[in-house]
This record gives structure tokens, C-alpha cells and sequence, in this order.
């Protein structure tokens, strides 16, 4: 019992100190015969020297080119909410506003409770990839230069109106551009109906109080959004980048 | 000796020298996926370098998570089987299903700062002896029934995550 906590210290302190391992390894070799039996038949192998053995199985996993988890049409993961189909289209501010096909564009927004899923990622996460990163999501444009994403209507945060994120990108990965679309507001529309899911809209800010939108006196960042509760809601705006 | 229940931790470092087929793809995919997302923090202009970035923008860690979208399916390819970490008969053996993903080093220009590391955690196992440098393990299972068990050596970055006395 004496020699197992004490060989049980050795492999402690191994992690740390693979040399010490190495010397202990010895002189618990030449001390116990009745450790021989399990250090020679590794040494045939190539467990000598504190070595561990090699990998002696079948070949494989065979890994071949996988697409980030964004890679997606449907973001909604497992959140719940009102249907939006969200559609964006690209187009070139240097070249006359001509349609940018092969452009990567990035959307992410909050769920219905105004949670998004980058937060919560501190910790340890699951191999069940599917709910981790929810409501994010990447599409390339076609050749009208539009991408499609299917998924809830946003709630909403405290200091922020209604908003999706998006990041448009070259086909090699350069920042083209970073912006957010706004929704309409006002009777009648999405925003109204939605009506801030379960959070109400007391204290919601509205486009004109908000830090990113207040500017847009235009209305360039606010997208056309119909529909209704029943059927889900549509969305459809064009951005145009520098291209 | 008494029975423990234990969690091991595999953290397993990725970087321009990893040459493995999986380590390479995680290696090119994890390092185009930050240098994209990277681009979210206009200050990544001035400090391309992700530590230097990182003491400037503390928000700048939430790139550990979404980083992480980009090697999520090739976490699905290992099928919840620990890469390198082998029992004494040449075999993968431990099992997880949580793991943390975390960019050690990057750069938004130079590919190759790019280091991330991935830590498996096991799923809980009884540590039943030790045995010359060998650990033995193997599941918990009713009383008075034969115990399967794997035997292993500790190694470089392989260590005991948790460790819960059972008797």
C-alpha cells in the first residue's frame, strides 16, 4: 500500500515533470519485480524512456474539408420565435451599384429574449454543435448578388432597437464592410406586431434614440419588412459595399 | 486503494508545425475564420496582433467562441473519441463530449502567430489503481461485476480535470 501511494505521487508529479518521471521510472523498475512484467512488454513496443506507445488501430478518422458551422441558410438552431426570411442583397458602390456576386455575408442577431449566442461560450462547450451557435450564419451571393437566410424575427435589448448584424466579405475573407439593419417602426408594422415578444415594448429604444441608427436620417439601414404573426415576416434590403 | 471518480483533460496545441491531415485543416479553417471575425474590432488595424489586441479590446475573447464555428465539424468527425491519447494497447480510448477552444496567439497578416489550443474533457471515469507509471480506469459499474479497464501513462499536457472520492 506504502509503494502505490508512492508510485501514485510519482504519476502526479509526472505531469509537471516529465524528467523526474523518467528517473523515477527506473528505480521503480529495478525495485519491484512485480512492475517488470507490465514495463517489458511495453518496451518491445516503444514505451522506453517514459515514451507512451504508438498508435497501433485501425487508420482514420479520415478528416476531410469541413464548412464552418455558419455555413447555413436556416440560423434558427433550436430558438423559437416568429418566422423571418431574411433577404440581402449586395451591391458594388465603386461600380454603379452592379450586383457583387461570390461575396460571403455574415449575419447574427439576439433571440426573442434578446440573447446572443456568443455570450454564453466562456466555458466548456458540447460536441452537440447545433445549439451553440445560434442565429449566426454565412451565405456567399449568387450572380443577382443575393443571399437568403431563414429565421426568427429579433427581440430586443436593453439601449438597442430592433437590429441584425451584418458583415459582408470578398470571397477571400477581407472586411468589406460591418453594418446593421434597422426595422420600421410604427403601426402597422413587424415591429409593432411582434410587439417585443414576451419582454413588451416598455423601455424598448426606438430607431431615432438609438446609438447606431440615430444618424440614418435617410433610412438607408431601415429594410422593407412585411408579413404577419401567422405566415412569418419577410425582410429584404440592399447594402452596397465598396467592392 | 480507494476508488475515484475522475475527469481527464486532453489540451491538445495546434500551430503552423502540426502536420496531421485534422490538425492542418483546424490549423487553415480556425486561422480564416479569426482573421474574418477579427475584422468585427476596427481597432485590429492598429494592434494586428491578437494578444496585443486582446489587452486593448477585453471584448476581443468572445473570438474563442465564435472562432470555434469553425472547427465544430471537425470535433464531429473525431465522434467523441480523444485524438492522440492512447491506452497501453496502441488504442484511442477516451471518450468525451465537451471541449473548449481557445486562440493562444494570432495575427490578422501572419498566419503563421496563429496557435490555438483544444481541450477535451473525458467523460467521468473510476481510477481503480496505479500500476508502475500506468494509470488504470475504467467506467463505474454495479458491484461484484468485472470491470473493463483501460491502462495509461500520463503524458504532456494530459492531466486529471476533477477528481471526486467515491470511498
Amino acid at each position: 500500500m506504502e509503494r502505490k501511494n508512492f508510485l501514485k505521487s510519482l504519476v502526479i508529479s509526472a505531469v509537471s515533470a516529465p524528467v523526474i518521471l523518467q528517473a523515477c521510472k527506473k528505480d521503480s523498475d529495478s525495485a519491484s519485480p512485480d512492475a517488470t512484467t507490465t514495463s517489458s512488454s511495453t518496451a518491445d513496443g516503444s514505451a522506453e524512456g517514459g515514451c507512451v506507445v504508438a498508435p497501433t488501430e485501425t487508420e482514420g478518422p479520415f478528416p476531410t474539408k469541413q464548412p464552418a458551422s455558419y455555413v447555413r441558410s436556416d440560423i434558427t438552431s433550436d430558438r423559437t420565435g416568429y418566422k423571418l426570411t431574411i433577404k440581402i442583397t449586395i451591391n458594388n458602390s465603386s461600380k454603379s451599384c452592379a450586383a457583387v456576386s461570390g461575396a460571403l455575408v455574415d449575419i447574427w442577431h439576439c433571440d426573442a429574449e434578446g440573447n446572443y449566442s456568443e455570450y454564453g461560450g466562456s466555458g466548456m462547450q458540447s460536441t452537440n454543435y447545433q445549439l451553440v451557435h445560434f442565429l449566426r450564419g454565412r451565405q456567399t451571393t449568387d450572380a443577382n448578388g443575393l443571399v437568403t437566410f431563414t429565421s426568427i424575427f429579433p427581440g430586443w435589448y436593453s439601449g438597442r432597437s430592433t437590429h441584425i448584424h451584418v458583415h459582408v466579405y470578398n470571397s477571400s475573407g477581407t472586411s468589406l464592410k460591418v453594418t446593421q439593419i434597422a426595422f420600421p417602426e410604427g403601426t402597422g408594422t413587424a415591429v409593432a406586431a411582434v410587439n417585443g415578444y414576451s419582454k413588451g415594448m416598455s423601455n424598448y429604444t426606438y430607431n431615432k434614440s438609438d446609438n447606431v441608427f440615430s444618424d440614418d436620417t435617410a433610412g438607408v439601414e431601415i429594410a422593407t419588412v412585411t408579413g404577419n404573426t401567422t405566415d412569418g415576416f419577410a425582410l429584404s434590403i440592399a447594402l452596397a459595399v465598396p467592392a | 486503494m480507494a476508488k475515484r471518480k475522475i475527469v481527464l483533460c486532453y489540451r491538445k496545441i495546434i500551430d503552423v508545425n502540426s502536420n496531421k491531415p485534422w490538425e492542418k485543416l483546424v490549423f487553415n479553417d480556425s486561422y480564416m475564420e479569426f482573421r474574418m471575425q477579427v475584422q468585427n474590432f476596427a481597432e485590429v488595424q492598429t494592434y494586428p496582433s491578437y494578444g496585443e489586441l486582446l489587452s486593448h479590446v477585453p471584448e476581443v475573447k468572445k473570438l474563442n467562441h465564435i472562432v470555434s464555428g469553425a472547427v465544430m465539424n471537425y470535433i464531429q468527425q473525431l465522434n467523441e473519441v480523444m485524438p492522440d491519447i492512447l491506452n497501453n494497447l496502441g488504442r484511442r480510448f477516451l471518450k468525451f463530449k465537451t471541449f473548449q477552444f481557445e486562440i493562444i496567439n494570432s495575427h490578422l497578416h501572419l498566419k503563421d502567430k496563429h496557435q490555438v489550443s483544444i481541450s477535451f474533457f473525458s467523460e467521468p471515469v473510476l481510477w481503480y489503481d496505479t500500476i508502475d507509471n500506468y494509470l488504470l480506469i475504467g467506467n463505474e459499474i454495479p458491484a461484484e461485476s468485472v470491470v473493463l479497464t483501460h491502462l495509461f501513462q500520463l503524458q504532456p499536457y494530459l492531466s486529471i480535470y476533477s477528481v471526486q472520492m467515491i470511498d
